[in-house]
């Protein structure tokens, strides 16, 4: 029993950021999709600066991911 | 993964990116080897199709050092880009991308960050680049680290992360699901280097080259910056 409660640990640790990112990369996207049809002109543009957000924001959930990694090795 | 495949991994890493290495370069080498004409066709037209992105980029951070700058960012996409895709090959040991071995990540964070310092140096001189790493605050030096730090757990995270759920997927079904994973899988192997070469060129960019020592004796720095690529600027004076 306890082991299958340390299990649940890595993933306590995963889950909150990536639905926090999730909700984050939704805002980014639908912002960004929203200023490329106003302006297609510019779509260009928005689309590497909505790449470069959206990787700032993935990389924390990766940081966790790597925690995860590491307790789920120690678990 | 064996056993014996987990412990060579670091072989097969070094072995697997020196082999896309030596693939680029010769690659580079057919693509530019002979004369240019001012026609493009054929490898010429493929050579600049993939550099042009590049030239742009750089034009934007500092139009006087295209030459050095453009390269850099090149290099760094392909190998990257190159040592992802190597995870959609058949081959049983090739098909393991180098980057899926956090040290090679590390590596490459490691190039991005020195060469953006590198280049600061080259371009505005030593004592500018010096500069620029302890000034306005000597904690300039802590946030290099977490730039390293950051653009290595990135690249390995997506790249490793994807080839984990890869192999753990293979294990549980041999058939059919694997190929779904990889083919998803295809998206962070692209995005990736694109990301990783954009946030170079932003710390290039953030790092003021151009504007440092010499900014007072040449009229490179002085160029004005062109109409950010699609003519946003010609569509507004009209």
């Amino acid at each position: 029993m306890k082991e299958i409660l340390l299990i649940f640990i890595p993933v306590l640790v995963l889950v909150p950021p990536a639905v926090a990112a999730a909700f984050a990369m939704r805002k980014i996207s639908s912002t960004a999709i929203e200023g490329m049809t106003r302006q297609p002109q510019i779509a260009q543009q928005l689309f590497m600066s909505m790449l470069v957000s959206m990787a700032l924001v993935e990389a924390l959930v990766i940081y966790c991911l790597v925690v995860a990694l590491l307790l789920a090795g120690k678990v | 993964m064996t056993a014996a495949t987990e412990r060579l991994l670091p072989w097969i890493a070094i072995v697997n990116f020196a082999l896309v290495a030596a693939v680029l370069v010769v690659l580079g080498r057919l693509a530019t080897a002979r004369t240019l004409t001012d026609v493009p066709d054929g490898r010429q037209n493929t050579a600049e199709l993939v550099l042009d992105w590049f030239v742009d980029l750089s034009r934007r951070i500092h139009p006087g050092s295209v030459l050095l700058v453009a390269p850099f960012l090149a290099t760094l996409f392909l190998l990257i880009l190159f040592s992802n895709l190597l995870a959609i090959l058949p081959i049983p040991l090739l098909r393991i991308p180098p980057t899926a071995y956090f040290s090679v990540p590390l590596g490459l964070a490691l190039v991005s960050v020195l060469g953006v310092i590198a280049l600061k140096a080259k371009i505005d001189g030593v004592r500018a680049a010096l500069k620029h790493i302890v000034w306005p605050n000597p904690l300039q030096l802590v946030g290099e680290a977490t730039h390293t730090l950051s653009l290595s757990l990135r690249l390995y995270g997506n790249i490793g992360g994807e080839y984990l759920v890869a192999v753990l997927a293979a294990q549980a079904a041999p058939w059919g699901i694997p190929m779904v994973i990889h083919s998803l899988g295809l998206i962070p192997a692209t995005v990736q280097p694109i990301v990783f070469t954009l946030l170079t060129a932003d710390f290039l960019a953030a790092s003021a080259v151009g504007a440092g020592a010499r900014h007072d004796n040449g009229p490179v720095a002085r160029v004005p910056a062109p109409a950010h690529g699609n003519g946003v600027a010609v569509t507004e004076v009209r």
